[in-house]
């Protein structure tokens, strides 16, 4: 313990609360009072309602949160494939390949997404790719922006996993592809569900490159929420926002499940 | 226990080989022709070049080439002489900046508080960084927007207890909005990887300088510091990078006054159609982010170092 | 249990030879030049502190590590070049290494599956290796709910499901606390008796878990081989000062050889055993190592053998092998007390039965051997490993 006396102690929880709460807490708590209300003039929202959410359950609103989760889904999908397969073909690298396959995969996360979003807008809107305008150019940035986090929280799980198991799995008979999928793949699951978590929940809030690249009739729920602030539904705008993040902790919350039941040890 | 009947008899018979894998006569090499490693990197490396690498050239060449058509620097030397585009390098570079600094301060003091100042439900908080870390950023400028907008709780207590038409309140479209609302969002981002330091400090090193007779900011100073400064270095230098980046923040605060460089790109190919002129921009942004990308590895892979040091 | 439908990569029966095996990491040699044998159906211990490359040589069994020369023969088959999974050995590791993902029952199934054993024959075989180990009761558990020893045994079971011909255990025991450690070895001898074709190559640091189990013991030292022979001929007459050493910690005394049998410690002549080729003996006048157990030592009451330390009657006595020297340091060990004993400019650890009255600190003492227990290492491999 770095602060002995009683009166040290509670000056720095004073201290970290009074930065806390107001910062990190309060966004949160606003946010859920705005989407119950219609009018905010005094200290506190008025006109409680719960029209923004009955309206979340029909029209574009529901069209913009299913456009969302199947955005995240096929994206964190792909991810963890493409982001499991390089981890597993970069593990088996040594030295200067190993450092570039770690930098290519990573590049993703160092430039704009908007960079990302405008590069795929040009790439893909002159032949030999057509898909400006199309759901699956936002699958598309939206896959590149989360495979970095796939493949850097699958890379760091194998360089924890224990080569004792594939090496016992080895001296038992198994070839190579059985050792990946009876042992390694099974070791790596808790890695593999929480990689899947953070990819999903990263997709559904993604704005920056869905911006540059959202079609009419492909419109995810952060674009929806920017539209509804933009043009002063703020609190329409909060309910919705509301549901991202519930929906998003429900899928992380469910991942983690996932995790603690397959979890071993 | 067992019947002691394992095995076959000392002298049995060589059994027929019911299926493949047969001993092999000695001293010949059997090498199973094998896929080399690097081989098995190809296709998601062809699909990273595809979707991400063959894009970016395209739009390096597009901002070589003009709408007029043939090879030039038009774009940059016409991006560089505008004043929107100089205005949003400086804005982008000191929000960035400024943006590093609060939250390496703020998170560095916060992460003290959680790791050696314990309290119940510590634990749970760290946890709900970990969530907030998943959040989009755009959350946090739409919440501001509730706590300090022109109809919000701030302005609200104003006008409540002054009976003002308007409350005095109004810096959520200025730069220091967005300052306000990357220092919130990105303080996480520090706060992680330094309470994963912290938990490495040894508490036995804490305890015998404070038995030793040292107060606690000569404990924070003497032995925290050095030990959390690696990590320090790599979280501050990601924030800077995601600083630079950031978009969904500056693109909810809508104040006309505060363009950065992904508001510059996105205006410029979205709403006037201008693609040279984006893709200039967006050439440079990626420069100056990718170079600091770089740092930033330089220093994660010296504190992830420092950490197995420390271990060791 | 079909003795004639099983099959597996290696014949019942398989020795294992190394062949001038060199392993070299990134310059640093961790095994020279190994050369060794095991026979079918025998139990060879690798012997050695860590860092000596004992457990490099069994990974180079299993093919975990390439050498960088010489050759690696399975059952007279050549695997050098082989990956692991086609080398039909059993391994236990260390800290076992069970699927945590999988049952017990899974687990030992694991590798019958890998070969593509007909199901019918998998099950049958499970059951047989979980009973011979015990463990038959544990199937449907998993290996986080067994204790340490537990998953000894299964790891243990899983290894022999697949019949191997060659069983490699790479310090097998070194995780269990100390009882639970002797009651293994016990089990280790048992499974040997009934599995007396299997051939086991052990790796340990630990002496009596080698002089217990092992047919034969190999002593490994700075990635080379120092020693070879059966616990008792290791024991009995070490050929380095290593092996003297390391198994059983003898005293080391620098003497100088006389005729076969007897050699001279400053004036005072001691008897010693004759080597069975007298060619193999220090000439006389040569320096020479004599190896003393501490066990070996005890303790004589000085005057009723010959007259006073140090004079030349003492020596002339024949067969009294009298040391005289001063007490330094007395530990009680329950059943012995260990003195150390400064005499004639060497140091000596001397393990003499529970005294009612031990000699103090600064007492002098006289010890004695027998002739038969003093013995001379073999001229030419004294050199090398500085006495501890």
């Amino acid at each position: 313990m770095l602060v002995h006396s009683r009166k040290g102690r509670w000056t720095a929880w004073l201290f970290f609360f009074v930065l806390f709460l107001p910062l990190f807490a309060l966004p949160f708590l606003v946010v859920v009072m705005a989407s119950f209300a219609t009018h905010w003039s005094g200290a506190f929202p008025s006109h409680a309602t719960f029209a923004h959410y009955r309206d979340v359950t029909h029209g574009d609103s529901l069209h913009a949160l299913t456009t969302s989760l199947l955005t995240a889904l096929a994206a964190s999908l792909l991810a963890l494939v493409i982001g499991t397969w390089a981890a597993l073909a970069a593990e088996r690298l040594r030295g200067a390949a190993r450092r570039v396959l770690d930098g290519l995969f990573m590049l993703p996360v160092a430039v704009p997404s908007v960079v990302v979003g405008l590069s795929l807008l040009v790439a893909f809107s002159q032949p030999p790719f057509l898909l400006n305008g199309t759901a699956r150019i936002v699958v598309l940035a939206h896959t590149v922006l989360v495979t970095a986090f796939a493949y850097q929280s699958v890379s760091a799980a194998l360089s924890r996993l224990d080569p004792a198991y594939e090496q016992s799995a080895a001296s038992l008979g198994a070839r190579p592809a059985t050792v990946l999928w009876r042992i390694r793949i099974p070791l790596l699951l808790p890695s593999l569900t929480a990689a899947a978590g953070l990819c999903f929940a990263l997709s559904m809030g993604e704005l920056s490159a869905t911006m540059m690249l959202y079609p009419p009739d492909w419109v995810p729920l952060p674009v929806r929420i920017y539209g509804a602030t933009s043009r002063g539904s703020l609190f329409e705008g909060a309910a919705l926002a509301v549901v991202l993040m519930l929906t998003t902790l429900v899928v992380l919350l469910g991942m983690s499940r996932v995790r603690t039941r397959a979890s071993y040890r | 226990m067992a019947s002691a009947t394992a095995g076959p008899p000392p002298q049995a018979p060589a059994e027929p080989a019911t299926r493949g894998r047969r001993p092999q006569a000695p001293g010949t090499r059997h090498r199973t022709r094998r896929v080399p490693g690097w081989a098995w990197a190809l296709p998601p490396v062809a699909a990273l070049g595809l979707s991400f690498l063959y894009p970016l050239v395209l739009v390096a060449k597009q901002s070589l080439s003009p709408d007029s058509g043939g090879h030039s620097f038009a774009a940059y030397t016409q991006v560089f002489h505008e004043d929107s585009f100089r205005k949003a390098l400086w804005n982008t570079v000191w929000i960035a900046t400024a943006s590093t600094a609060g939250c390496l301060v703020l998170g560095f003091a916060l992460a003290l508080v959680i790791a050696f100042v314990p309290f119940p439900g510590g634990k749970a908080l760290s946890r709900f960084i970990d969530v907030f870390l998943a959040f989009p950023s755009f959350l946090i400028t739409l919440a501001l927007l509730f706590v300090y907008g022109t109809v919000g709780m701030a302005n609200g207590l104003w006008t409540d207890a002054t009976g003002a038409a308007h409350g005095p309140v109004a810096f959520l479209q200025t730069p220091w909005g967005v300052l306000l609302a990357e220092v919130t969002y990105f303080t996480p981002f520090v706060m992680r990887p330094l309470l994963a330091a912290f938990s490495q400090v040894d508490t036995a090193q804490v305890e015998a300088a404070s038995s030793l007779g040292a107060r606690a900011p000569r404990i924070v100073r003497q032995i925290i510091l050095p030990e959390a400064l690696p990590s320090l270095a790599a979280g501050g230098s990601l924030v800077l990078v995601l600083c630079l980046n950031e978009f969904g923040i500056v693109l909810f605060t809508g104040a006309k006054g505060v363009t950065t460089l992904p508001m510059l790109v996105y205006s410029k190919a979205i709403l006037d159609g201008d693609y040279p002129g984006a893709c200039a921009v967006a050439m440079v942004a990626v420069v100056l982010s990718v170079a600091l990308y770089a740092l930033y590895r330089a220093a994660a892979a010296r504190a992830l170092g420092g950490g197995r040091r420390a271990r060791a | 249990m079909d003795p004639a439908a099983d099959r597996t990569d290696t014949p019942q029966g398989a020795g294992i030879r190394f062949d001038r095996v060199t392993v070299a990491y990134g310059g640093t040699t961790v095994l020279d030049a190994l050369d060794l044998t095991v026979e079918p159906g025998e139990v060879m211990a690798l012997l050695g502190p860590s860092g000596s490359g004992k457990t490099t040589a069994l990974r180079a069994v299993a093919g975990f590590v390439r050498p960088a020369s010489g050759r690696v023969m399975i059952g007279g088959r050549d695997v050098t070049d082989l990956p692991p999974y086609k080398r039909g050995i059993g391994m236990v590791v260390q800290q076992y290494a069970l699927f945590p993902h999988l049952r017990v029952d899974q687990n030992v199934a694991f590798g019958l599956k890998a070969r593509r054993t007909p199901r019918g024959r998998i099950a049958a075989r499970v059951t047989e290796a979980l009973e011979m180990t015990g463990m038959a009761g544990y199937a449907r558990r998993y290996p986080r709910e067994l204790s340490g020893g537990q998953q000894q045994r299964v790891a243990i079971a899983r290894a022999l499901a697949i019949r191997p011909g060659v069983l490699l255990l790479d310090e097998p025991l070194s995780a269990l606390d100390a009882r639970l450690r002797s009651g293994m070895l016990a089990e280790l001898s048992r499974l040997h008796r009934e599995l007396p074709d299997v051939s086991i190559l052990y790796v340990t640091h630990d002496q009596i878990e080698a002089l217990t189990l092992a047919d034969r013991i190999a002593v490994l030292d700075q990635a080379r081989l120092q020693d070879c022979g059966t616990p008792h001929e290791l024991y009995r007459t070490p050929r380095t000062e290593f092996t003297a050493t390391f198994v059983g910690n003898a005293n080391l005394l620098r003497v100088r050889a006389g005729e076969p049998g007897s050699v001279s410690l400053d004036a005072t002549t001691l008897r010693v055993t004759a080597p069975d080729d007298a060619s193999t003996g220090p000439a006389a006048g040569a320096e020479a190592t004599l190896c003393v157990r501490p066990h070996a030592l005890r303790i004589t009451d000085a005057k009723a053998t010959g007259p006073a330390a140090g004079s030349p009657e003492a020596a002339a006595v024949p067969g009294a092998n009298i040391l005289h020297g001063t007490v330094t340091d007395v530990q009680w060990r329950g059943h012995t007390h260990r003195l150390l004993v400064e005499a004639h400019g060497h140091e000596l650890r001397a393990d003499v039965g529970d005294l009612r009255q031990p000699p103090r600190v600064g007492d002098d003492v006289a010890l004695t051997f027998d002739a038969e227990d003093g013995v001379l290492l073999p001229a030419g491999l004294a050199g090398g490993v500085p006495v501890g």
